[in-house]
């Protein structure tokens, strides 16, 4: 290595260039992402974004999904600063389709507690083509 | 040696780049679940709730075990070119986080970030210029330090460094000062900030505002709350983040600016005599917050998926990756040596300077910041 490239920050010619290549890399990454969920992925498995417990389950396996239908319902502890003061109170929110396909399994029943990113809801055969 | 050029080039990353992902590999699978699992003084994942060590924290320190341990303070020549794709990987990671927001949700804070970015930046440089001259410093030294301490530690001292004619020696000096002064508020800020009880919002605003450098704010508010997600302190702090990086270009005219009028005309730097605010902008924008706002207005459109789905978990997942890639290779940047360098009164500045910038900007959050999210 040069005794010029020594001590540089980056392995490009200037900042811009390197600025450039960040946008270049991200666009690979995020069409990556894109075309191997639309396309790839062969199932999806729904699991839920925080803790709580399941109030409502409205699929069944092999039943067919559309988008924006209602897969379920669950109760979770909402914390919330009103006026500076932190708040915390049941509340229950609805999970719907973000896409077409068919329920393979379902996971839980109602009264089962979720626990963030762990628990499986169900498992799903997406359309091709769409974002799951 | 020479400059490699085409595929030695693309080769001599590789094996600075296999240690930077390796090392995260390793922390993410064994080194984080065992933290979250292990009992200290009694209590099951103490050091990941109390010290805040979770991944991002443990890559910057496995970086700098590196620099100054492992590597004796000097990266090897078979590791420097990998790891100097660090900023790639910082850069990718905040142009990613654009998919955290949406246009409208940007709006919304948009004009609070605004209004305390600019304060604080303006205001630590005019600071720095103020309280560098009083000290004594050498004014190159001063322009180099008013830039790390007002915008940024890495990018505007570079970028200030030729309109006020600095040493790369001083150069160096004001990035040891602040990414030094960057790591210490990195691990103390997390205590700070769940000791006042402070929001996400909140918190994101506070490290957005008084910490210098993008690796650091990301690192710092992921220690406060480990989740990427639209109303986190990560989503919040990113905003200010970007705001801060845009502001460069203006910094850097006003330094030099300043460090030309100060001088006598014929001993002006001809880069800073010729200087013009739209050249600056022009030359100095750091385009890649272009690919942070066109993150933001695809996930506005949803064509990132919709949130909480699969696809933006999984974009999400590998964003975390990308940081934690740049993490690792950011703290082998840090010279622990060249810290201990960093003595006299430049150091004095940069440590008054940053300290004045963290505490007000906490008292300011803290009075005119409400606690409820914007969004």
């Amino acid at each position: 290595m040069s005794e010029k490239a020594k001590g540089k920050m980056t392995v490009f010619k200037t900042d811009r260039h390197e600025d450039a290549a960040a946008m270049v890399f991200v666009s690979l990454v995020v069409a990556a992402v894109l075309v191997y969920m639309a396309y790839v992925v062969p199932t999806v498995t729904i699991k839920p974004n925080q803790d709580g417990k399941v109030v409502a389950i409205k699929v069944q396996q092999d039943q067919e999904i559309k988008k924006g239908d209602l897969i379920y319902t669950f109760e979770y502890k909402d914390k919330k600063f009103v006026n500076g003061e932190l708040q915390e109170k049941l509340a229950t929110k609805d999970v719907l389709a973000s896409t077409n396909g068919k329920v393979l399994t379902v996971g839980v029943k109602e009264g089962d507690m979720l626990k963030k990113g762990k628990t499986s809801i169900i498992v799903m055969d997406h359309e091709k083509g769409t974002l799951p | 040696m020479e400059e490699r050029k085409g595929m030695a080039h693309i080769l001599a990353i590789i094996p600075g780049l296999a240690v930077m992902i390796g090392t995260l590999y390793l922390l993410r699978t064994f080194v984080e679940p065992w933290m979250k699992e292990a009992v200290v003084f009694g209590q099951k994942g103490w050091l990941v709730q109390v010290l805040s060590l979770n991944y991002i924290l443990l890559s910057i320190i496995a970086g700098i075990i590196y620099r100054n341990v492992f590597f004796g303070g000097k990266i090897p020549d078979w590791a420097e070119a990998g790891f100097r794709t660090t900023r790639l990987f910082i850069k990718s990671g905040v142009i990613m986080l654009g998919s955290l927001y949406t246009l409208q949700k940007l709006a919304k804070v948009g004009s609070i970030a605004i209004l305390l970015i600019s304060s604080f930046v303006f205001g630590t440089v005019f600071f720095v210029l103020w309280y560098g001259k009083r000290v004594g410093m050498d004014r190159s030294m001063i322009g180099v330090m008013g830039a790390s301490c007002g915008v940024c530690g890495v990018s505007a001292a570079v970028a200030t460094s030729p309109g006020v004619n600095a040493k790369p020696s001083e150069v160096a000096l004001a990035i040891a000062t602040i990414l030094g002064f960057g790591i210490m508020t990195m691990f103390i800020s997390p205590f700070i900030g769940k000791a006042l009880a402070l929001s996400d919002y909140q918190f994101g605003a506070w490290v957005g505002t008084g910490i210098l450098n993008s690796g650091q704010v990301l690192a710092t508010c992921l220690a406060f709350n480990p989740t990427f997600a639209p109303g986190t302190a990560v989503a919040y702090g990113e905003i200010w983040n970007v705001v801060r990086v845009i502001s460069i270009p203006f910094v850097v005219f006003i330094i030099t600016t300043w460090a030309c009028k100060a001088e006598a005309a014929e001993s002006c730097s001809t880069a800073g005599a010729q200087m013009k605010l739209s050249k600056v902008f022009m030359d100095r924008f750091p385009i890649f917050v272009l690919g942070f706002f066109g993150m933001t207005a695809m996930s506005s459109l949803g064509w990132l998926g919709a949130e909480g789905s699969n696809t933006l978990h999984l974009l999400r997942d590998v964003m975390s990756w990308i940081f934690g890639i740049g993490l690792v290779g950011q703290g082998a940047y840090i010279d622990i040596r060249e810290l201990k360098r960093a003595g006299g009164k430049p150091l004095r500045v940069g440590l008054v300077a940053g300290t004045l910038k963290y505490v007000v900007a906490l008292v300011v959050i803290m009075l005119f910041v409400s606690k409820d999210a914007s969004f």
